[in-house]
Parts: C-alpha cells; sequence; structure tokens
C-alpha cells in the first residue's frame, strides 16, 4: 500500500518535473521573441517605407526638400510621363520644403512654449504644494496626457482658435514691434487656423508629458543640496536654479525630446487647426501652414486617385523624412544629455 | 550664566600666536571694532521648541563666547541637530514649529522683524552630516554663496575661490580641475569644498552638523585641524556623535539629553569633572 502510493507520487513528481522543463524552454523563447518583435516591426516599418518611397525619391531628387507645393499633375493619370523609369502624371510636382520648415516651427513654439510652464507646474507640485493638492493634480495632469489627440484639434479649431483670432492676436500683432523674430507676430491675425494656434495646442499636449516627467525628477532630488543653498543664504528661486534644476538637467533634456517628438509626429490635431497649407510656408505666427505628418493625412484620399501610384510614393517619402527628423532629434538629445552630464550629478545619487 | 564666566582653556596654538591681554595697546583696543559687540555672539534666552505636540528643547539657556568651538554632544534624538538648525532658522519651515524663549545673534532676536533671514543665513553658515556640493564646477560651488549675496563678481570670484580653496587645503588638489565636477572629488575633499563655500560668505558663526561622521578618519583629522584655523575669527558650533572629536576639538561642551541642556562648560571639566550623574554616564560611555 504505503509503496504504491510512494511509487503514484514519484510518478507524478516526474511529470510535473517535465512540465516545469517545457515551461521554463517555452518562457525563455517566448522572451526571446519578445525582446525581437520591437527590432523587426521597426526593420519592417522602415524597409516598406523606403520600398515605397523609392521611385518619389529618384523622380523628385534633393529639390524635394527646397522646392514647395503639392501638385497630382494630370487627374486620375490620364497622361502619364516616364521619369527616370518611374510612371509620373503629366504636370505633377511636388515639394516638402515648407512642410518641414512648418514641422519644426510649429512644434519649436510648441517647447518653447510647454517648457517653462511644466518646469513651473513640476516645481510647484513637488516643492510648494502639500501632498494632499499635489498628488491628486498630479494625477489629472497625467490624466490629460492620456487625452486623444482628437480632441485637442476639435477643442482648437471650434473655440480656442476663434477666441485667440478675435480677443488675443489682433493686439499682439499690432504692437509688436518692427524687428527681426519679433515682426514674425505682426501683420493680419487671421481667422484662428494656423501656427501659433497650432503651436498652443502642441504645447498643451506635452505640457503633461513633460510635467509629468519632470516632476518626478525633482522629487528623486536629495533633499542635502537643496537645504545647503538654503543654509547659504540663497532664495527659493535661487535653489531651484542653481541647485535643483541642474541636478535634473539632462533628464529635463530628455523630457523635451520626448514631447518635441510627440509635437513633430502629432498628426490629427495639426491637421485640424493649422489650415492644412501645403504650397507655402507661413507669412506671419497666424497664417496657415502644414506639417509632414498631417499632409500625410489629409492628402492620403487625393494622393489614392494617382493611378501611377506617384503621388502616394510621395506621401512615403514625406514619411520618411518625418521618421529622419525624429530620430535626429533624438539622437541630438542624447548628445546634449551626455554632454551636461559633465557637471550634474545621476539623477537620485544619495547625498 | 553663560560659559564665558568660566576660565577658558588654554589652547596652545592660539596663546603661542596672540599676546595676552594685558599687551594689548589701549587706543588700540579702543578702536576694536569688536568692542563695542556682545562677547556673545550667540545666545539662547528659554528656548524651547516644538514641532506639532512634540516638544524637542526645553527652556535651553546658553551663551556661545565670540571666537570659540563648543561641541554638543548627547545622544540621538536628544534635540542636538534641531537646536543647531534652530539658530540659522533651518527649522522655520518644518510644519508645526513653534518656539517659545529667544535665540539672539550679536544681541538681536533672529526672529525679529528687522532680520533678514538670508543675510542671517550668510552670517551664520552652515556644514552638513554629509558633503552637499552643488551640480556646478568646483570652482563655482565656492562661490555660489558669494555670487548669491553679490559679494563679488567677475574677476573678484576666481580671487575669492582660490583663497577659499587654499583656506581648506584644497587648493593643491582642485586648481587644475576647477571647472570639473565635484561629484568626482573624495568624500573628505568635498566636505572641505562645501567648508570653502560656506567661508566664502564671510559668516560669523559656522554651525556644524556631525560635519565627519561621513568621512574617513585622515580625512576626519583634516577637517578637525582646520577647524583649530578658523577661531577666533569665527564661533564654531559643532555637533557630533564623537566624543573624541568633541574632546579633541572644543573649548566648550554643552551636553542635551532628551531636550534639555543638562550641563554645559569647559570641554577639559565637563569630561573630567562632570557634575551631573547623566553627564558622567554619556562621558563615560554608559549611556549612548
Amino acid at each position: 500500500m504505503m509503496a504504491q502510493v510512494m511509487r503514484r507520487a514519484r510518478v507524478a513528481r516526474r511529470i510535473t518535473d517535465g512540465f516545469r522543463q517545457i515551461e521554463g524552454g517555452v518562457w525563455q523563447g517566448a522572451a526571446r521573441v519578445a525582446v525581437l518583435l520591437p527590432l523587426a516591426a521597426l526593420l519592417f516599418a522602415v524597409t516598406i517605407l523606403v520600398i515605397k518611397a523609392r521611385p518619389a525619391i529618384i523622380v523628385n531628387g534633393w529639390g524635394f526638400f527646397t522646392r514647395s507645393g503639392f501638385d497630382l499633375g494630370r487627374s486620375y493619370a490620364t497622361t502619364v510621363n516616364h521619369i527616370h523609369g518611374v510612371a509620373v502624371p503629366l504636370g505633377a510636382s511636388y515639394g516638402a520644403g515648407s512642410l518641414i520648415i512648418g514641422t519644426l516651427e510649429s512644434s519649436a513654439i510648441a517647447v518653447i512654449i510647454a517648457l517653462p510652464i511644466s518646469i513651473g507646474a513640476a516645481f510647484a507640485l513637488t516643492e510648494r504644494m502639500p501632498r494632499w493638492v499635489s498628488q491628486p493634480l498630479g494625477f489629472f495632469i497625467e490624466l490629460l496626457a492620456g487625452v486623444p489627440s482628437v480632441l485637442f484639434g476639435l477643442w482648437g479649431i471650434l473655440t480656442l482658435g476663434p477666441w485667440l483670432a478675435q480677443h488675443v492676436y489682433p493686439t499682439i500683432a499690432n504692437n509688436m514691434p518692427n524687428v527681426p523674430v519679433l515682426n514674425f507676430f505682426r501683420g493680419s491675425a487671421g481667422h484662428g487656423e494656423g501656427l501659433l494656434t497650432t503651436g498652443l495646442v502642441l504645447a498643451l499636449m506635452i505640457v503633461p508629458i513633460i510635467t509629468a516627467t519632470t516632476r518626478d525628477l525633482f522629487s528623486q532630488v536629495p533633499p542635502l543640496p537643496k537645504e545647503g543653498g538654503e543654509a547659504l543664504g540663497m532664495t527659493d528661486w535661487e535653489v531651484a536654479r542653481r541647485v535643483t534644476l541642474p541636478w535634473v538637467r539632462s533628464g529635463i533634456i530628455g523630457a523635451t525630446v520626448l514631447g518635441l517628438g510627440r509635437a513633430i509626429g502629432e498628426t490629427i490635431a495639426v491637421a485640424m487647426v493649422s489650415g492644412s497649407l501645403l504650397a507655402s510656408v507661413a507669412p506671419n505666427a497666424y497664417g496657415t501652414f502644414g506639417t509632414l505628418a498631417a499632409a500625410i493625412v489629409t492628402q492620403l484620399d487625393s494622393a489614392s486617385t494617382d493611378g501611377t501610384g506617384f503621388a502616394v510614393s510621395t506621401l512615403a517619402e514625406l514619411g520618411l523624412i518625418l521618421a529622419v527628423i525624429s530620430v535626429a532629434v533624438n539622437l541630438a538629445a542624447r548628445l546634449v544629455i551626455k554632454r551636461s552630464a559633465r557637471l550634474g550629478a545621476p539623477v537620485g545619487r544619495a547625498a | 550664566m553663560t560659559l564665558g564666566e568660566q576660565p577658558r582653556p588654554v589652547r596652545p596654538t592660539v596663546v603661542s600666536t596672540t599676546p595676552s591681554k594685558p599687551e594689548i595697546d589701549p587706543i588700540l583696543e579702543a578702536l576694536d571694532p569688536d568692542r563695542s559687540r556682545p562677547a556673545d555672539v550667540v545666545n539662547s534666552q528659554g528656548l524651547t521648541l516644538s514641532f506639532g505636540n512634540k516638544r524637542i528643547l526645553s527652556d535651553i539657556h546658553i551663551a556661545f563666547r565670540r571666537g570659540t568651538i563648543t561641541a554638543l554632544i548627547g545622544p540621538t534624538g536628544c534635540g542636538k541637530s534641531t537646536f543647531l538648525r534652530t539658530i540659522n532658522r533651518m527649522n522655520d519651515k518644518v510644519s508645526g514649529f513653534r518656539h517659545e524663549g529667544d535665540v539672539t545673534l550679536e544681541g538681536e532676536s533672529i526672529w525679529a522683524p528687522r532680520q533678514d533671514l538670508l543675510s542671517l543665513r550668510r552670517r551664520v553658515g552652515m556644514l552638513f552630516q554629509r558633503p552637499n556640493p552643488f551640480p556646478m564646477s568646483i570652482r563655482d560651488n565656492v562661490v555660489a554663496g558669494v555670487k548669491a549675496h553679490q559679494i563679488a563678481k567677475g574677476k573678484q570670484l576666481d580671487v575669492v575661490a582660490e583663497e577659499r580653496l587654499r583656506q581648506v587645503g584644497l587648493w593643491d588638489a582642485v586648481k587644475d580641475r576647477l571647472k570639473d565636477s565635484p561629484f568626482r572629488l573624495s568624500g573628505g575633499q568635498q566636505q572641505l569644498l562645501c567648508l570653502a563655500r560656506a567661508l566664502a560668505v564671510g559668516p560669523e558663526v559656522l554651525l556644524l552638523d556631525e560635519p565627519t561622521s561621513a568621512l574617513d578618519p585622515i580625512s576626519t583629522e583634516l577637517v578637525e585641524g582646520l577647524l583649530r584655523q578658523l577661531t577666533p575669527a569665527l564661533t564654531l558650533i559643532i555637533v557630533t556623535h564623537n566624543l573624541g572629536q568633541a574632546r579633541r576639538a572644543s573649548d566648550n561642551t554643552m551636553f542635551l539629553y532628551e531636550g534639555q541642556l543638562v550641563e554645559h562648560g569647559p570641554t577639559e571639566e565637563l569630561f573630567e569633572r562632570p557634575k551631573e550623574a547623566r553627564t558622567e554616564r554619556y562621558v563615560t560611555g554608559r549611556m549612548g
């Protein structure tokens, strides 16, 4: 009786052991696949983009970066030219110059507005408010990061844009001095669709990202250096500027690039509030313009009417440029972080 | 009763370089800018301090004589650090902070309305338990306070930086890397840098909160030696857990126990002939 029980137990044990080994193997294999998956996806996306964009790259040439305008040429590809072996509708002409500039301009405006607001908000949350205020407030800011961008676009085009164009822009436009840079803010105040409105909407979208990251960074700064500043007779502002901020400088640069990346790639909200001008850059801060991402989404419909596929290929080239800009921004940020880390302390370093 | 009424212990380093009292020219003495100033730089007059309902210090009466080093000893949680941090008002922002009694600096209450907090902290410097350099270059660390208080600017800052780094004996070690990060220095060097930073704004009083507790024995000796050289220009109050350090480095010692000042007096006397049983048990290591 006893021996039988023992033998059963041994058999059961052997079976579970076998299962456990298989389990381990499956887990290991799955982990390997999971690690390679993002890489494969990236490779796949870029490859497809390059293949799709190839005809456009050949025909559009380097001039694509300096030219502006989107002309599909003869409708439905009734008359087709062959350039370098690529079928192109007669009269088709494309340029991405104004879109590249528009992308950079609107993202730059967004970051310039969002960065001080975010740092100020993060500072207030970590240093100025009692926990029972800062915790729910921080939570709301994080919620804001999850609001779908189409809602931002809708609000921008229906409410914010018209209101600004009526009550704010004219005042700024009429009072800006006529000096370089600032004279960009003079002239017609427009109708609310345009560069500055887009910059503001984008700023609102990236403030939560930068604020949440910066807040986490601030809360990791050890108290001792800050106390050292206070004990030396520095004001709160001086401690913030000379101790707290530099302590997390590289992290804030990273957070900013995170925001910049989102602004550069933001599609639907920009498509709604930019005015979708393809042919030229905005004449002033209030003028309509276009970005790479927004152009892709707004032009896809009409591009698919081009039977040669050349218009779609051009959109793929826009996508490729967008990807290159995003990667370049990220690389540049890494470089800056590396250089500024020379003096700063590693984040969260015990002191 | 103040510490000043008791005979000052003999300090060989000072005695050998300073002429004894009767030899001072009476005219020179009359011109001494310190003459009209009270001999007690810091004076705690019945200081009682609480955080919320928790009383930390009870009725502390003590005066700190100009140019002396006072060691503040007592078991953990006795209120040493709290007392120290009261003097430069670092406790003010702790939630529930309340105080009765008064602490004066040069005869004036540190909480007086006309007392400017920033300049109070310029006059009362502080060195912390662990080195706390700022995330800026070594040179900028030294002159950070000087810049904030606009004591000097431009090229003068370099002069101040060199002078103070020399004063703490760090100049030769860092003169070729003034623009480098301070975080690559050793712990002892970092603490010396913080000392140079505190000295650069020209304080009258220096509060030291266990300044060597994070340092190795050699750095500790270096810092202790420096403290001696800072008197009589500065008045030093040093919190320490290290009784040997209190004995070696201070003129006077005060012993705090459970928020009360049990005993104070010349260091030699307090260690050799304590008046209170609790003091004796603490300094002989039977209570800690």
